[in-house]
């Protein structure tokens, strides 16, 4: 339960240990993986290769048959493929029926989700536009590039009206205005109320639009949490300033000790404590301050030190 | 369920039929089936008990041709290429999607095997003025037939890649009609009866050279031809519940 709410999506316990034969050496490819998406949350799922999270997404859709865990979609156990009516699914690099129309595919996919008749028509229509493909209704999907695939699997992720979403790298493929027409979607999307579960290696996408994140490495889950408390450095304060004169003032100097600077503008991070004394300390040089706020890591960064870390100890963020 | 189930037959059907193998097999079928007058049994004066043997032995040979084409690698390419990802992470069941497979792969036989009974009603009628409307019971056992091996293909594909199941396939067809000689026609009652015969859908004597197959007969097809295709499709999503995709 998130604050007496249902999550959206909620993962327990998760586990997954291979095992071509008895006597062949089994491997882990998820253990112990606990997951909670509040609804209307757009949630990150990072981590490197292998690390387990197309395993840990698979679990959750039935696909694969965890060796332990609880997966639940709305509070109902989701491996039951009833309960998965209010689920879209967008598989990494999505391929389909390469003889059909993108209307017959949608087609298809609006009649197992359970789109009733008298709406399938225009709701295949309107997502076909939404997703630029309106003008590709009637060719057929063997003659689509890599993005026009790309841009249908999110359509039929989408046609069933779903509650909960989950896009396992939705921007692969797809150009830069493609890109940021999926980031448009996702936010369009949790404004709507829609939860986003979204698996991705393109940290900048994670960090405009995600809300949480959990970072998977070798199938454990190393850190999990608000991207603020994750990324914000606790204790220290970033400081943006201009019109100094040539350097600066000795007192910053000596309570910093990352100072980048770009033209006319500085940029460095002091302690907390220490904000007021830079500050005048910039006034008494002629300097103006231009922003004080919480000093934050870059996603890449967090991800990059997180993972290189020998063991990864689980690190969550409240 | 229905619903789910006909999606998935009519998606299946409608990528089947746009495929190329269907209308290869069914053109050398026609040459084939125009060919049958010129073998040389027809100098003999037997004329048309032996061409509707012929037409009746050459729609199944290429009826099991389209199957094993159509079925053996029907589920291990939408594995492969990940295309079920898009049915199952819905709220379909591995059931609703193997049956609704069958399903569509059967419907397409059905259009080819009417095809190629046309094409042998059209030379048999040009060549002989006869019209040999018994060709279609032979039609529907082949039909039958190839819904049972196009079951067990679909089954067998569940676990297994594409030559494994055609080898699997053809060797249940070659069992299957080899009831004869491995039991022998004296053999004992419980061992005929337990026997995986196919032999049931196996018309050809009686419609080309006999008076062809009552409704009984027609009965009993129908009901080993259901018997045949439940349970191996039933085997065949126990075994693929059981797989990770």
């Amino acid at each position: 339960m998130i604050d007496g709410h249902v999550p959206a999506i909620r993962i327990a316990g998760a586990r997954k240990v291979y095992s071509s034969a008895p006597w062949a050496r089994a491997r882990i490819a998820v253990e112990d993986v606990s997951i909670e998406v509040p609804e209307g949350a757009i949630h990150g799922l990072l981590g490197p290769n292998g690390a387990g999270k197309t395993t840990t997404i698979k679990m959750l859709l039935g696909l694969v048959r965890p060796t332990a865990g609880e997966f639940e979609i709305l509070g109902h156990p989701s491996r039951v493929p009833a309960n998965r009516a209010g689920l879209g699914f967008l598989p990494e690099q999505p391929y389909f029926p390469s003889q059909l129309s993108a209307t017959q595919a949608m087609t298809l996919y609006a009649r197992l989700a359970g789109v009733p008749v008298s709406e399938r028509h225009g709701r295949i229509a309107d997502l076909l536009e939404r997703v630029g493909l309106g003008r590709h209704e009637h060719a057929r999907l063997s003659e689509f590039s890599r993005g026009m695939l790309q841009r249908l699997g999110i359509a039929q992720a989408l046609v069933g009206r779903p509650t909960v979403v989950v896009l396992d790298e939705p921007a692969s493929g797809l150009d830069p205005v493609g890109q940021r027409d999926v980031r448009n979607l996702m936010m369009g999307l949790r404004d709507e109320g829609v939860t986003v579960l979204l698996s991705s290696h393109q940290l900048s996408e994670v960090e405009a639009v995600c809300d949480r994140v959990s970072i998977l490495d070798r199938g454990r889950l190393a850190a999990e949490g608000p991207l603020d408390d994750l990324l914000n450095v606790a204790g220290r304060t970033s400081v943006r300033a201009t019109g100094l004169p040539g350097a600066l003032p000795a007192t910053v100097v000596a309570l910093t000790d990352d100072v980048a600077v770009s033209g006319d503008v500085w940029v460095f991070s002091v302690l907390d404590a220490d904000v007021r004394a830079v500050v005048d300390a910039v006034d008494d040089a002629g300097g103006r301050v231009v922003t004080v706020t919480p000093k934050r890591e870059s996603l890449e960064d967090y991800f990059a030190r997180l993972l290189a870390r020998p063991s990864a100890e689980q690190e969550v963020a409240s | 369920m229905i619903g789910r189930l006909s999606a998935i037959a009519g998606a299946v059907f409608m990528d089947a039929v746009r495929r190329r193998v269907v209308y290869v097999v069914v053109f050398f079928g026609a040459v084939l089936a125009l060919a049958i007058p010129t073998l040389p049994a027809y100098g003999m004066g037997i004329v048309s008990g032996i061409y509707r043997e012929v037409s009746l032995a050459l729609t199944f040979a290429a009826s099991m041709v389209l199957v094993l084409a159509l079925a053996a690698n029907r589920v291990p390419a939408e594995v492969e290429r990940r295309t079920v990802y898009n049915v199952l992470s819905k709220p379909v069941r591995r059931l609703e999607y193997l049956a609704g497979t069958w399903m569509g792969v059967f419907a397409v036989m059905g259009g080819a095997v009417a095809g190629f009974t046309l094409i042998e009603q059209a030379v048999a009628l040009t060549r002989y003025h006869d019209p040999m409307w018994r060709l279609w019971e032979g039609a529907l056992a082949i039909w039958l037939e190839s819904g049972v091996v196009g079951a067990f293909a679909i089954s067998v594909s569940a676990v297994a890649g594409p030559v494994v199941v055609a080898v699997a396939s053809l060797t249940m067809v070659f069992i299957g009609h080899a009831r004869d000689s491995v039991v022998g026609t004296g053999g004992s009652a419980m061992a005929r009866a337990l026997y995986p015969s196919l032999d049931t859908f196996n018309v050809i004597n009686p419609v080309a050279h006999g008076s062809g197959i009552d409704a009984v007969y027609a009965a009993g097809m129908m009901v080993a031809f259901v018997g045949w295709v439940g349970v191996l499709l039933l085997l065949g999503v126990v075994a693929f519940d059981r797989r990770d995709l």
